[in-house]
């Protein structure tokens, strides 16, 4: 009976773990008992562990890491730096929201990413290229979701403000920043995989370190395990940032969890 | 004078957002011929007559229809397989506890990664031809296509359910008369994110290891310096991702006619 109570209770972590440790299993019988592993076609758990001990205790796939990060923090913070005044400026100011509306939502709405051959001939392989390319991609979220973070600011707490003799400056810090920060934390989440993105992309494209560089040369080279060591590291950094974000939101905006912008 | 304040009063929206762009427009035109640019950067230049000029070029040899067609064909297959596939499951895990929360790690570990990274295996499994590229699109464009599907129909009015069981519906009828058409809203917004996604897949899938198609032409003008081929095409990709955003939310209007206003908003 307590047994009952327990998967009533935990059914969604119990059921979750229970079918990717049954892909696992069959994935790897599969290809050890039934089909013949072709190890230039495809490769089993087993081989991908190894091959990720390998790479993560030797370290090889660290400073591919630490490159990638490196060019997308830059790009990222540039996106913050860029996208949230502009924003701003766009909700608090009706004719810069008029005037720059159009055109950023036309930019926003088309695949950036095509300019990545021409942003790489142009800045050259290395960090200045994929930084630009990250900071072309995430900059939107960040100027959309401020603007519409000012936007709902509630007009009534302005007032309050204003009568109670505020300045322009307590505006901004006491009302309209606190309001739109939930706002803003949606949008590093869609900027992130935006980023991301970028980054990926640069690398496959043009690049001589990276992590993306790392997985498609393996790819190149036949290296199906350590590829997808790559991809598991990639796939791990990803998860743990957007969860991150997903904690942060719901720390700065506890009463709207789950409203998807955008 | 009077008149001139009014008609701009009305009409300011409109005419300072396409002021701006074509105020733009005319800056990036004129500035070579005002200031002698250096000339590392002249190679790197273009200017919009150009560029229009490229474009006539280019489908005056015909050069530009075969690439098109074959973005044109990867992106259908793969949105369609999206289609085929996201759909169906959303509304199964929509409707199973169970198979919702067997599908979720899968679900939440690949839409917080870039499918992008899959590229080089993808190649790897089926090819520098087509077949890669439409199943980059397909695994893009699937996971918007089934959050949201789930989505639409976990929010679906359980008093709704109900009335249609106690008249004796079975699931597929439940299905027919109320999930799906509560879930529309829900599923277009997930079609219009696929859009994205699946554009973002043609243009990448065929940066890389290609022969042809439009990210092709982009890639190989930028390796030669013809930037204002490059411009052509991503003006193509630009008008594309305009013309079919506006088409979802056409339809998103037309399928949610029945509905009662303030139920529109979600």
């Amino acid at each position: 009976m307590e047994l009952r109570a327990f998967y009533q209770e935990h059914y969604r972590a119990i059921l979750g773990t229970v079918s990717v440790l049954a892909f696992i299993v069959i994935w790897e019988s599969l290809l050890t008992f039934v089909i013949p592993l072709n190890p230039f076609f495809f490769t089993k758990p087993s081989l991908i562990a190894v091959a990720f001990k390998e790479q993560v205790i030797h370290g090889a796939l660290w400073r591919d890491l630490a490159v990638s990060s490196r060019a997308f923090l830059w790009g990222f913070s540039l996106a913050i730096l860029f996208g949230i005044p502009i924003g701003a400026f766009m909700g608090w100011r009706k004719r810069a929201e008029y005037t720059l509306d159009p055109f950023l939502t036309a930019l926003y709405a088309s695949p950036l990413v095509a300019l990545a051959p021409l942003m790489i001939v142009v800045f050259g392989v290395g960090l200045l290229a994929k930084a630009m390319l990250v900071f072309l991609l995430s900059v939107f979220p960040f100027i959309f979701n401020t603007f519409a973070g000012v936007r709902s600011t509630d007009r009534l707490l302005i007032n309050v403000v204003r009568s109670f003799g505020g300045k322009e400056k307590d505006l901004y810090l006491k009302v309209i920043f606190p309001s739109t920060l939930p706002y803003i934390a949606a949008g590093a989440r869609i900027a992130l995989g935006r980023g991301l993105v970028g980054i990926i992309v640069g690398e496959f494209y043009a690049a001589s370190e990276g992590i993306g560089f790392a997985i498609s040369r393996f790819g190149d080279t036949y290296k199906l395990p350590e590829m997808f060591a790559g991809i598991l590291v990639l796939m791990i950094g990803a998860v743990v940032m957007t969860e991150g974000m997903r904690k942060l939101e719901a720390l700065l905006a506890p009463w709207k969890m789950s409203q998807e912008s955008q | 004078m009077n008149r001139l304040v009014n008609f701009y009063n009305e009409r300011e929206h409109y005419l300072l957002g396409w002021g701006f762009i074509l105020i733009l427009m005319l800056a990036w035109e004129t500035l070579p011929r005002l200031v002698a640019l250096p000339r590392g950067l002249t190679l790197f230049f273009t200017t919009p007559t150009r560029v229009v000029e490229a474009f006539y070029h280019l489908i005056v040899e015909n050069k530009i229809q075969h690439h098109l067609y074959v973005s044109s064909i990867e992106f259908l297959f793969g949105l369609a397989l999206a289609i085929g596939v996201g759909l169906p499951l959303g509304l199964i895990a929509g409707r199973s506890k169970i198979i919702d929360a067997m599908v979720d790690p899968y679900v939440t570990v690949l839409n917080a990664t870039p499918r992008l990274i899959f590229l080089p295996l993808f190649i790897l499994w089926f090819g520098i031809g087509m077949w890669s590229k439409v199943v980059i699109v397909f695994i893009g464009a699937v996971f918007p296509l089934l959050i949201n599907t789930q989505e639409g129909v976990k929010n679906v009015d359980q008093v709704l359910v109900n009335v249609v069981r106690s008249f004796g519906a079975n699931e597929w009828q439940v299905m027919k008369t109320v999930v799906l058409p509560n879930s529309v809203p829900y599923i277009i917004a997930g079609l219009r994110l696929a859009i994205g996604r699946a554009v973002l897949g043609v243009v990448v899938g065929e940066f890389f290891g290609a022969s042809e198609g439009l990210g092709y032409m982009i890639a190989s003008a930028a390796t030669n310096y013809k930037v204002d081929v490059v411009f052509v095409g991503v003006a193509i990709f630009m008008g594309l991702s305009l013309a079919l955003t506006l088409w979802v939310k056409k339809l998103e209007t037309r399928l949610s006619r029945w509905r009662p206003e303030d139920t529109k908003a979600f």
